[in-house]
């Protein structure tokens, strides 16, 4: 039960590590696939701070036995961001409602999940946190995690960079475990690709376009 | 003769002369024209692309090139037409960057790109 509830929130929290929303006008679709999980979601930037979007998830615990589904709706907000003379600093708000349903309780429960994020990167590294509250009737998972990594070169912005990436992540309550994934990303000008394999021996991969 | 042969190649001279004067000032009058701006905070492919969509859309541009090491944006304008240096600031500011430099240089924005290409 309490794995699943993991599952969940990781899910949902991955994309923002990816970087929320887009440019103004843009049009992003994001997704998060492992063996537990599989997401997939997209979002309209309205205007240069302010993203609506809707998403899809599966998931379910790492003994198989409880499988999860939500339909999230998500408000995404840029709520400060501080240019430096070679780098980028970002502050964000993650708003999300949806219905939860599962196999071990009938109908479906609302859950919210608001979050915060900070993310600092240059043309070479890359870091960022982000905690989220992940609340629904007799429900309490709140989440942390935090990325770094670097690329091992630059390039110019329309020639893919590859980045190593390494993510921990934990969920309050639901495990002793600090899942860590040391990953793979490559960055075009539309579109990233992470894949890894975690400290528990699962695949994941993630991808992101914009429109 | 001799005097003919002289007339000849003093005529062949004024002409290169003046197809030599006609091209350069044809190349003055319609010399490529752009503006560049140094911007921070555009450190990765997706600041490029959300600036460089943006300044697409203004009428008068012909080209955009980003050069995110160098921190540049060049906007080169279309023909006869002018750049608004103002209007390019504020798209690049809305945007979510900080323009610090703004200039307008007699280059397109291939021979900047060629430049860029050669400092590295």
């Amino acid at each position: 039960m309490k794995r699943s509830f993991a599952a969940l929130a990781l899910a949902v929290t991955a994309a923002v590590h990816a970087g929320p929303m887009g440019f103004n006008g843009s049009t992003m679709a994001m997704g998060d696939f492992s063996p537990n999980w599989k997401e997939a979601w997209v979002n309209r930037a309205v205007t240069p701070r302010d993203a609506f979007g809707a998403g899809g998830l599966q998931m379910r615990s790492d003994d198989k036995r409880l499988t999860r589904n939500l339909s999230e709706l998500t408000y995404t907000r840029l709520v400060h961001r501080i240019n430096g003379e070679h780098s980028q600093a970002n502050f964000w708000f993650v708003g999300g409602a949806g219905q939860l349903t599962g196999n071990d309780f009938g109908g479906s429960k609302t859950m919210l999940a608001p979050g915060v994020s900070a993310d600092y990167e240059t043309t070479r590294f890359y870091a960022s946190a982000s905690a989220r509250l992940y609340r629904a009737q007799g429900i309490n998972h709140d989440f942390v995690s935090a990325r770094t990594g670097f690329s091992f070169y630059e390039v110019d912005y329309d020639e893919t960079q590859p980045w190593l990436i390494v993510e921990a992540r934990r969920m309050r309550g639901l495990s002793e475990k600090m899942e860590i994934t040391p990953m793979l990303r490559l960055i075009h000008n539309r579109y990233f690709v992470e894949f890894g394999v975690n400290n528990m021996k699962q695949g994941r991969f993630n991808f992101m376009y914009i429109f | 003769m001799k005097t003919s042969i002289k007339l000849t190649t003093i005529k062949s001279i004024a002409a290169s002369a003046c197809i030599i004067w006609a091209t350069a000032n044809f190349n003055t009058v319609f010399a490529a024209t752009s503006v560049q701006a140094t911007v921070n905070g555009m450190v990765c492919a997706f600041c490029a692309q959300g600036i460089e969509k943006s300044l697409m859309k203004m009428p008068a541009t012909k080209a955009v090139f980003v050069d995110l090491k160098k921190k540049i944006v060049a906007v080169e304008a279309k023909d006869g037409q002018t750049l608004d240096g103002k209007q390019i600031s504020a798209e690049i500011k809305d945007a979510g960057y900080d323009v610090v430099k703004l200039e307008t240089v007699a280059l397109s924005v291939d021979d900047i790109k060629a430049a860029m290409k050669t400092k590295k």
